[in-house]
């Protein structure tokens, strides 16, 4: 196939299904956040600044997930206390559980992205989609619906189905039934127009599941294994190179801290102090200790405190008494601040990925 | 392009017409374009506000959205306001209005009924005569009547059944307009496309993938992958009118982080690429990120410029890229002549003899996880950046940042994503990089947690303007680097700045989640 057919091939594609007709369906309700505790918390952090509703509403994820969505977030500057963070990742797992199906706004993928209109899988018609696909499919298709194995001849190598217009195009078996109508093998020898219409039905909850499951946000999206580390070198690390011992202690502060987070959060957790950790036994877990500041005017006493505030032009603080302090940043106003995570942030640059997996194969062994 | 100019002087009785001239020269009384002028400079030559006087800036207008974006969030302004004859029109996803660019008053507001895609973000509108284009998060490109907000047209671009979306700022070149598109969720293949002005025809469209048997074919194991391959299209694109080559980066190829089904370069994702404005023909690539598997879309600006490279003139033409790699291509042949990182980037084990990073394959995604600098946001991003042809200085609000990719789908053929990175650390820092040898000239790291960044604009004035991830709007000495003045937002600045003059007023127009702030020097 030469490049321009299947450009025509994608053109005719885009030009048959995307014929110019006015999308007669009215302006969607634009998706709205459920009441709940933590509501006016995730409307502060997440939508003043970089969201729209879409970006949440609508979409549904574990806790795990949602953990891992608010810790980039942070990553990328999202401001709230690690309380809030606690109470961000609260709110969206109660309130936005991972979707099963029926009414919803906004396309099923990552951030909305989907038609309004995307069909929305029944898990259980899934599972009963997956034994007409066993039954029927599976040997010319392959297990999950990508494709038969290259070990089958050309001729019952089956497609991808994952990647197939009838599948992508479908809503509720409408356009597989139209597809089987016209006749395709299967396994059973059967005539496919002889499936009915549950049956099609359930096998249409089972493709579109095959396909959600290749998304950012889809089912996959878990840690397999992290333990691959020497813990002895990771030991080693600890008290040598890394020089993690000059803070933290086996037998204080780190006692037992492979029984409260398991492998892959302990792994993000060591790297990045500051992120959302969710512990074993799904309690939240969030690091507190404050960046701190001194600040000395010129000619005047040092104040010290918790940094509240502090930008090229203004710095303020608040003390151990509990007083805020307040300044106008100037070239005789002295600032200095003081990350107490500023150790970890420095071993970014050195860890080597062997040191990240030992230090967990480490860590993991202290419980 | 004759009846079109014909057009232009039987209608020039109309008051918001856009004569084309000014889509390349530097813009001064007009903004329009989402770059301001074909080179992607952002570059005002206005010095009524400058490094001496910018501390007096003072508010002039704020325009706040109205009621339309309604929902729990407020939506966020991304797109560059485009200006013209004292009209200023901008998106949002679905959205466009027009307001006064002297009052910010708002003038009309034109509702696209969507059914469905990512509302993100939209980088806005493109003029052409009294006509708007703009894109929509399901895939259709809307042709409106500048006048009224009237809808002329709408083409479908692309299939939102296949998670496609669009949300680029189209660009106006002669009789095109130039539509690029997005969404990397299904393993689908990137184009850009060129419309007819008038009747939204479609003229060409270029495809991210090479042709079959094609020596760049080789860069993918099998036909199947490359068909499936992504790169799509949704950053700005530039414009040299001597050469007639549009200039456009290509985002990461498909599936995104799960990469085994696809080894090899994966061209044309990731790509500089020019092609021929009249016939959508290639005529060179330059490839930022060789077999990405960090969702490092290389579609950051391709900015244009005219400069010297050892006492020669040369078109050039220069990337901040996502993966935190700078470079300067002779922008005649696509030929490297600079390459540099302006952050973090711990991705790369040197660089190929065309100039380009040759990934660590340490450092592709793993099972356990690999430590990765930059993380998925990138060293850079949509934000535009701004070339100062004044300082010889390109400016970048950068992050060095990073986080750990993990191979989630471990199976015989992942496609989609199957895999993602988890967690980071972030801090911004402006850059200003020296063009001819990609070093930096001052860095000014900002106070507080990375992001979100924000766009930069330079002045002749010798001003940098650009967002702190306080949400304050700073304006720096663009010599030097030194913070001149800022004003505090409120909400993180979300979009580019632009500058125009209108009644000898020099304006400094700004997005902030969701309203535009209009900041004006008055007085000789």
């Amino acid at each position: 196939m030469n490049r321009w057919l299947v450009g025509a091939l994608w053109a005719e594609l885009i030009a048959g299904t995307l014929a110019a007709q006015r999308p007669p369906a009215p302006a969607a309700m634009k998706p709205t956040l459920p009441d709940g505790p933590g509501r006016q918390v995730v409307q502060q952090a997440c939508g003043s600044t970089c969201h729209g509703a879409e970006i949440v509403a609508g979409k549904g994820y574990s806790r795990d997930n949602w953990a891992t969505v608010v810790n980039s977030m942070i990553a990328r500057g999202a401001k709230a206390s690690g309380t809030e963070f606690g109470e961000i990742v609260d709110y969206l797992t109660k309130n936005l559980p991972p979707r099963t199906g029926k009414a919803g706004a906004g396309g099923v993928g990552f951030i909305g992205s989907g038609p309004d209109d995307a069909h929305l899988v029944d898990g259980e018609a899934a599972e009963r989609g997956k034994s007409v696909y066993v039954a029927e499919c599976i040997t010319c298709h392959g297990n999950r619906g990508r494709g038969g194995p290259d070990s089958l001849p050309p001729p019952q190598r089956g497609s991808d189905l994952v990647r197939s217009l009838v599948v992508l195009k479908d809503r509720y078996g409408a356009t597989i039934a139209e597809f089987l109508k016209k006749g395709h093998p299967l396994q059973s020898g059967k005539p496919s127009a002889s499936l009915d219409g549950p049956q099609v039905l359930d096998l249409a909850h089972f493709l579109h599941l095959k396909v959600n499951d290749t998304l950012r946000s889809g089912p996959f999206s878990e840690v397999i294994n992290v333990l691959t580390g020497d813990a002895k070198a990771g030991s080693e690390y600890f008290s040598g190179a890394g020089g993690c011992n000059k803070c933290h202690s086996t037998t204080g502060d780190l006692a037992g801290v492979g029984k409260k987070y398991d492998p892959p959060a302990l792994q993000q957790k060591f790297l990045f102090p500051k992120s959302f950790s969710v512990g074993r036994g799904g309690r939240g877990v969030t690091s507190t200790k404050p960046v701190t500041l001194k600040v000395t005017p010129a000619g005047g006493k040092t104040v010290a405190g918790v940094l509240l505030y502090l930008d090229d032009f203004n710095v303020s603080l608040r003390d151990d008494a509990g007083e805020y302090h307040t300044w106008t940043r100037s070239s005789g106003l002295k600032v200095e601040k003081s990350d107490p995570y500023q150790a970890h942030i420095d071993l970014l640059d050195k860890y080597t990925d062997k040191n990240m997996h030992d230090i967990v194969a480490y860590l993991e062994t202290l419980k | 392009m004759r009846t079109t100019l014909f057009l232009f002087l039987v209608v020039s009785s109309w008051a918001q017409t856009l004569d084309p001239a000014k889509l390349s020269a530097p813009p001064t009384d007009t903004w329009p374009s989402f770059n301001g002028d074909y080179s992607g400079r952002r570059f005002s030559p206005l010095t009524k506000v400058n490094a001496n006087n910018v501390s007096s800036l003072s508010l002039g207008w704020v325009y706040r959205m109205t009621a339309q974006s309604a929902g729990p969030f407020p939506g966020s302004i991304k797109s560059t306001p485009v200006v013209v004859d004292g009209v200023m029109f901008f998106t949002i996803p679905d959205h466009v209005w027009a307001i006064d660019a002297r009052t910010g008053r708002e003038l009309w507001h034109f509702a696209w009924p969507s059914r469905g895609g990512i509302h993100i973000g939209n980088r806005g509108v493109a003029v052409h005569g009294k006509w708007l284009y703009f894109e929509t998060p399901d895939c259709n490109l809307v042709s409106l009547n500048m006048k009224d907000g009237k809808e002329r047209w709408h083409k479908q671009i692309c299939d939102p059944d296949l998670l496609y979306f669009a949300s680029a700022a189209p660009l106006v070149v002669g009789n095109h307009v130039i539509a690029g598109v997005s969404g990397d969720d299904l393993d689908v293949p990137g184009y850009i496309q060129s419309h007819d002005p008038e009747t939204g025809a479609m003229q060409w469209r270029w495809y991210a993938y090479p042709e079959v048997g094609s020596p760049e074919a080789k860069s993918w194991p099998t036909v199947e992958a490359m068909l499936h391959g992504g790169g799509m299209t949704w950053g700005s694109t530039t414009f040299d009118p001597e050469l007639n080559l549009i200039y456009f980066g290509t985002g990461n190829p498909q599936p995104v982080i799960a990469h085994k089904g696809r080894m090899g370069d994966n061209l044309f994702t990731e790509c500089i690429v020019a092609v021929n404005a009249d016939t959508g023909k290639r005529a060179w690539y330059f490839q930022s990120s060789p077999h990405d598997t960090h969702d490092w879309d290389a579609n950051q600006t391709p900015v244009l410029i005219d400069g010297t490279i050892n006492g020669q003139p040369r078109k050039l033409l220069a990337q901040a890229a996502r993966n935190g790699y700078f470079f300067v291509l002779d922008r005649v042949t696509g030929k490297n002549i600079v390459t540099s990182t302006f952050a973090k980037a711990n991705w790369a084990k040197g660089l190929d003899q065309k100039g380009q990073p040759i990934p660590d394959p340490a450092k592709y995604p793993q099972i356990d996880g690999a430590l990765v600098s930059p993380n998925q946001a990138g060293a850079a991003n949509w934000p535009p950046p701004s070339f100062s042809p004044a300082t010889g200085l390109f400016y970048v609000n950068a992050s060095n940042a990073y986080s750990v990719y993990y191979i989630y789908d471990d199976t015989e053929k992942p496609e989609g994503w199957g895999g993602n990175d988890r967690g980071g650390w972030s801090e911004t820092v402006m850059q200003a990089i020296d063009y001819q040898t990609g070093k930096i000239r001052w860095s000014h790291k900002w106070e507080g947690p990375g992001g979100p960044r924000s766009g930069v604009l330079s002045t002749a004035g010798n001003v940098v303007f650009a967002g702190d991830p306080q949400n304050n709007f700073v304006a720096l000495n663009a010599t030097t680097g030194q913070p001149l003045w800022r004003a505090n937002l409120g909400a993180g600045m979300s979009n580019g700045p632009i500058s125009y003059q209108l009644d000898g007023i020099q304006y400094v127009v700004v997005g902030a989640g969701d309203t535009l702030y209009g900041f004006a020097m008055h007085g000789k």
